[in-house]
């Protein structure tokens, strides 16, 4: 009885928290202008093809060009998720491991930015982005999230219990700071270090207001990213709902199998800091 | 003596030299933006540059305690917090609670609650908004129980802010749910039954013992959810167009969801650098004053 009842609460949970991706899909393989039908199982073969179709991705695809968009996400998130890992990474280990002029009171000047709403940010950046020059460039939407304080206090955490020992064993052997980056801290956070990578990689792929805000929607189609290309479709297209539906997917369903297949890293990623902050 | 000193410069040197492209960016682009965004509150833009900025001193801000609008952006993110913040909870706790069982297949439903959390927020909401429009599934459902929303949920200035609460609250459910799921794991099963011998019901046992540990965790939402609504652009952006459906408030016309983050890119857009940076100093210390009153309830706990 209380199997029933714990289960039917975890259905309807399910059912509620799912539906929105799921009609998603569905209306992604529409035929044009059926998406407000209620019929979603046909009932015959014949009424199969008239309901779907896969026309809409292509379209998507090819003619609106959402593939160069799609690269152009890919290239951002991840130059930007391999750099901003890199330099936490760098930093995480010497905030563990060395001692050095100003460390702890730099630590808690780093901390106390976690506070700061994001937002506070966009004039300021946006700003000297446009002073830079950098304006509707791919600069602009990686470099200035490359500083990753979440990164340095997940990797801090982590390379502090790797043991002094190891450390010391490998200088006498003569290995200098990067052997001991790349024979011992490397792979000994590596779990640490991918999970730091695909928190990073997320964010930049959603990163929208961000990415809007540094290009020129006359003039960057040529590094326009998946979201802004979108928000840009949505104006247009607005009626044409299952065009908009398998754009979408283009976003969605890399990350949710990228999801599936990794994730512990996601989970504890985004848990980490709540758990020890 | 010596080689102490060398010792010590060493680590200097090298330490430095590992933090230094780190620091660089967090210099340039996260440490001198706060000092900057206070010049550039005291600016107005005079020409067609960027470069063009006079200095104005504290016009901005004398013109922000007088903008109706802004007040409003507040009011309205302060509805917003108030809103997701206690739905998101108890979401999340109830999913928590489903989970906190011996069931077989209990990892799927995890997984599935997780999962909208990782997704894009400017797509999740797309997708809400043609589901809320008027004749989506979601109005279409409504008006089965006579509940007629012509316009969409979305365009009804009474349900937008509630419309654009409810996916988001859905979307990041599963973020808290592992947090409460760890923290109900945590919680040692003699307690219960220590309560059970000694009569209390399981109602009494949900607010006198799972409730009151799981504080800490609610406090870190409660922190969370009111940077999310400082934050809170996307889902705007997304969901309604110019920040929601008209709302007249004397011969103010004010929209419906123009939370203080989407009035912020709207100034943003209209190139009032200088205003919208006063803006955000605004935010900014309204931030800080969060994070004090939560670091002293804290204080207090201990």
């Amino acid at each position: 009885m209380k199997k029933f009842v714990l289960y039917t609460g975890l259905i309807l949970s399910g059912i509620l928290v799912m539906f929105p991706f799921v009609w998603m899909f569905s209306t992604a393989f529409k035929i044009p202008g059926t998406a407000l039908k209620f019929q979603l199982f046909p009932h015959s073969i014949a009424e199969f093809h008239s309901m779907y179709t896969l026309e809409n991705f292509s379209k998507v695809w090819h003619e609106m060009n959402f593939s160069t968009y799609f690269i152009h996400s890919l290239i951002v998130a991840g130059t930007a998720a391999f750099f901003a890992t890199l330099f936490a990474m760098l930093a995480g280990y010497a905030f563990a491991k060395k001692n050095f002029f100003g460390k702890e009171k730099l630590y808690y000047l780093l901390l106390s930015t976690m506070m700061i709403p994001g937002m506070m940010y966009m004039i300021p950046q946006f700003v000297i982005i446009v002073k830079m020059g950098w304006y509707n460039t791919y600069k602009a939407m990686i470099i200035p999230h490359l500083a990753s304080v979440f990164g340095i206090l997940l990797l801090r955490q982590f390379i502090e219990t790797i043991p002094d020992s190891l450390l010391e064993a490998a200088r006498i052997d003569g290995a200098g700071e990067i052997q001991i980056l790349r024979r011992i801290i490397i792979p000994l956070a590596f779990p640490v270090i991918i999970t730091l990578f695909l928190m990073t990689f997320l964010f930049h792929w959603s990163n929208f207001l961000w990415q809007l805000v540094v290009t020129d929607p006359g003039l960057s189609a040529n590094i326009r990213t998946l979201p802004v290309a979108l928000a840009l479709f949505q104006g247009p297209h607005g009626n044409e709902w299952e065009l908009m539906m398998a754009a979408s997917c283009f976003s969605i369903v890399p990350i949710a199998i990228l999801f599936l297949f990794a994730q512990k890293f996601f989970i504890e990623g985004m848990t980490q800091g709540a758990v020890k902050g | 003596m010596l080689s102490n000193i060398t010792k010590k410069t060493r680590d200097n040197l090298v330490s430095y030299a590992l933090l230094s492209p780190f620091l660089i960016i967090f210099i340039v682009f996260l440490a001198f933006p706060i000092f900057y965004s206070l010049y550039l509150s005291m600016c107005e833009k005079t020409g067609y540059s960027i470069s063009n900025l006079t200095f104005v001193g504290i016009k901005n801000y004398s013109i922000l305690i007088h903008d109706i609008e802004f007040w409003w952006s507040l009011l309205l993110t302060f509805c917003y917090a108030a809103m997701t913040i206690p739905g998101g909870i108890a979401l999340s706790l109830l999913l928590a609670m489903l989970l906190n069982n011996k069931l077989p297949g209990k990892t799927i439903f995890r997984s599935a609650f997780f999962l909208p959390n990782v997704l894009d927020l400017l797509v999740v909401g797309i997708i809400w908004k043609l589901l809320y429009s008027g004749g989506g599934y979601i109005t279409t459902f409504l008006s089965f129980f006579g509940i007629s929303m012509k316009s969409g949920i979305l365009g009804n200035p009474w349900t937008a802010l509630l419309g654009i609460a409810i996916a988001m609250i859905l979307k990041g459910a599963g973020f808290g749910m592992i947090l409460f799921l760890a923290a109900l794991q945590n919680i040692p099963q003699a307690i219960y039954e220590a309560a059970d011998i000694d009569g209390a019901t399981k109602t009494q046992q949900f607010f006198k013992i799972t409730l009151p540990l799981l504080k800490p965790i609610i406090l870190f939402m409660v922190i969370m959810g009111t940077m999310a609504s400082l934050n809170a652009f996307t889902e705007i952006y997304a969901m309604t167009d110019n920040g929601g459906p008209v709302v007249l408030l004397g011969n103010h016309t004010l929209g419906a969801t123009k939370l203080t983050g989407y009035y912020l890119f709207s100034k943003w857009q209209n190139h009032e650098y200088g205003y919208a940076a006063a803006m955000s100093y605004v935010l900014l210390i309204i931030a800080v004053l969060i994070s004090l009153i939560n670091s002293y309830i804290l204080r207090r706990e201990d």
